[in-house]
């Protein structure tokens, strides 16, 4: 495969990326309108069945492509220069972000790791019922009734899973430092992934270059927003 | 001015290579920076010492030949300027200088300061060129080129293909070179014809040559002394996807 091909699979697939990342940010707001609002929109996303894995199965195939190509590439560019590197190396001209690509990009690997760990295959609390309540009641609201109510609940609820997760400082930091990791991949990224695709006129670029970085770091923040309003419980409680 | 010069010394390709330090002592501010290395080279050679080999032809600029890294910046710290066109006066008297050979795989060492870039030249025989049968001289205007493009492919042509780029990107690219070659062609009428098989061969001779591929870094085009923009690299991303969906 040329070169100029690899580009544009690792252009594709990171756009792509970047489109999921930005419907997900999307619903992942709900977390600000409140339980209900967030545990129904869980709710529909798994109703869709069938149609949930498809795209699951998607994206995973994006990621996976995204990553082969990343260290491919990377390897590929590492033995280009040869045995013998450049002593005085200090003063190249590009971004840092630019330069530490696949490094950002094993980070957010990683992080994806123990996100999907922590909140797909994370333990979710039970809401407790209507009964529930009456038993607590009951029994003068003792601990193990609590807990027995908990158990006994029909759904899971997301949101308690996120309340709980986010309010550990360890999560919240680890949340916010790889969000700031994922800015970086992206401020990059995504005016580059352009760039590869050629869809740039002379002019363009330094004309849609602020809007990528922009939109890189508001997916970013965004992202982090999440986790740091949780825990000072500021719009999320 | 006086300089303390670090530099790559090595026989030839064999050669393990090691930094030599030198002193160029009372160079003029108006000598160009290959005309202080005459002056080295010119006490080494009093000394009975082997003088520092670099490549060099027409000093004026539009060759090609003279790309050395200095102090980690192809062609030294000056933006748009070849290294014998720059002068010793845009250096601090007393500085340290670290000269290095271009490195890059594609680019084999020759000796010293001097690689072998004849891989641009390959990529040039595979399609940098017009084989339609263009007659005697056209009249003015009888071939009309918009203005656009006229300067577009006029500013891609400026490319002397010294190495700047696969020098000065961490990947070792060549596509800054590449691309202004397929740009300068394919945006002038008499380029039309060939277009498609010239990307597909120059980008496969790319690629053959060993040569990284592009991560957008923009290292190339602050690099180059002739200001070739990247621009032209996603124009050849577009020329390459035009032509594999034409071939
Ligand atoms: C949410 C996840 C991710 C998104 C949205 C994303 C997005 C992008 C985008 C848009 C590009 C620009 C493509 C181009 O230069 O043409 C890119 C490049 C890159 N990505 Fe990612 N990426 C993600 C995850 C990863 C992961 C997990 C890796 C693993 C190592 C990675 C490694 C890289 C590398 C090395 C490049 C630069 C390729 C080059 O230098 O040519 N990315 N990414
Ligand atoms: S010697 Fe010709 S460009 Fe410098």
């Amino acid at each position: 495969m040329s070169s100029i091909l690899k580009k544009f699979l690792m252009a594709l697939t990171g756009l792509a990326l970047v489109g999921f990342l930005i419907a997900h940010l999307g619903g992942n707001l709900y977390l600000f309108l409140g339980r209900d609002h967030f545990d129904g929109y869980a709710k529909k996303l798994e109703e869709m069945g069938p149609l949930l894995i498809l795209a699951e199965i998607v994206l995973a195939g994006l990621f996976l492509t995204h990553l082969f190509m990343a260290l491919k590439l990377t390897g590929e560019n590492q033995t280009a220069r040869g045995a013998q590197g450049y002593a005085d190396n200090s003063k190249n001209q590009s971004t840092p972000a630019s330069r530490w690509m696949w490094i950002t990009g094993l980070f957010v690997m990683m992080f994806l790791v123990v996100h999907i760990k922590m909140f797909k295959f994370g333990e979710r609390e039970k809401p407790i019922t209507a009964k529930g309540e009456e038993i607590i009641k009951a029994f003068n609201g003792e601990e193990a009734a609590k807990q027995f109510a908990r158990e006994s609940g029909e759904h899971g609820s997301l949101y308690g899973l996120v309340q709980k997760e986010f309010k550990r400082p360890a999560v919240v930091g680890f949340y916010v430092v790889l969000m700031l990791v994922l800015g970086a991949h992206l401020s990059h990224g995504i005016a580059s992934a352009f760039q590869s695709l050629g869809v740039l006129r002379p002019g363009w670029l330094q004309c849609l270059k602020p809007w990528c970085v922009a939109l890189a770091w508001l997916i970013a923040l965004g992202f982090a927003l999440l986790p740091v309003c949780t825990f000072f419980g500021i719009g999320i409680n | 001015m006086n300089f303390t010069l670090n530099v790559w010394r090595q026989k030839n390709a064999n050669d393990q290579g090691r930094f030599e330090t030198y002193q160029a002592k009372n160079i003029s501010p108006e000598a160009s920076f290959l005309e202080m290395l005459d002056v080295v080279n010119n006490e080494l050679e009093a000394e009975g010492k082997e003088p520092i080999a670099f490549d060099h032809d027409c000093r004026e600029g539009i060759c090609g030949a003279c790309g050395m890294m200095i102090s980690g910046r192809a062609h030294g710290p000056r933006a748009a300027t070849t290294t014998c066109q720059l002068y010793m006066r845009n250096f601090q008297d007393g500085e340290t200088l670290t000269l290095e050979p271009w490195r890059a795989k594609a680019f084999p060492l020759v000796r010293d300061l001097v690689v072998d870039r004849s891989a641009f030249d390959r990529i040039i025989q595979a399609g940098g060129f017009i084989s339609v049968n263009t007659g005697n001289a056209a009249d003015a205007n009888a071939l009309p080129v918009p203005k656009d493009n006229a300067e577009l492919a006029m500013d891609a042509a400026a490319c002397i293909g010294c190495g700047a780029c696969v020098a000065a990107c961490k990947n070792a690219s060549a596509m800054l070179f590449v691309s202004a070659k397929v740009s300068h062609l394919a945006l002038l009428p008499q380029g039309d014809a060939e277009r498609v098989r010239r990307t597909l061969n120059m980008v496969k001779t790319m690629d053959e040559a060993g040569f990284g591929n592009c991560s957008n870094t923009g290292a190339c085009e602050a690099e180059c002394p002739k200001s070739i923009s990247i621009s032209n690299i996603a124009r050849l991303n577009r020329e390459y996807a035009r032509a594999k969906l034409l071939s």
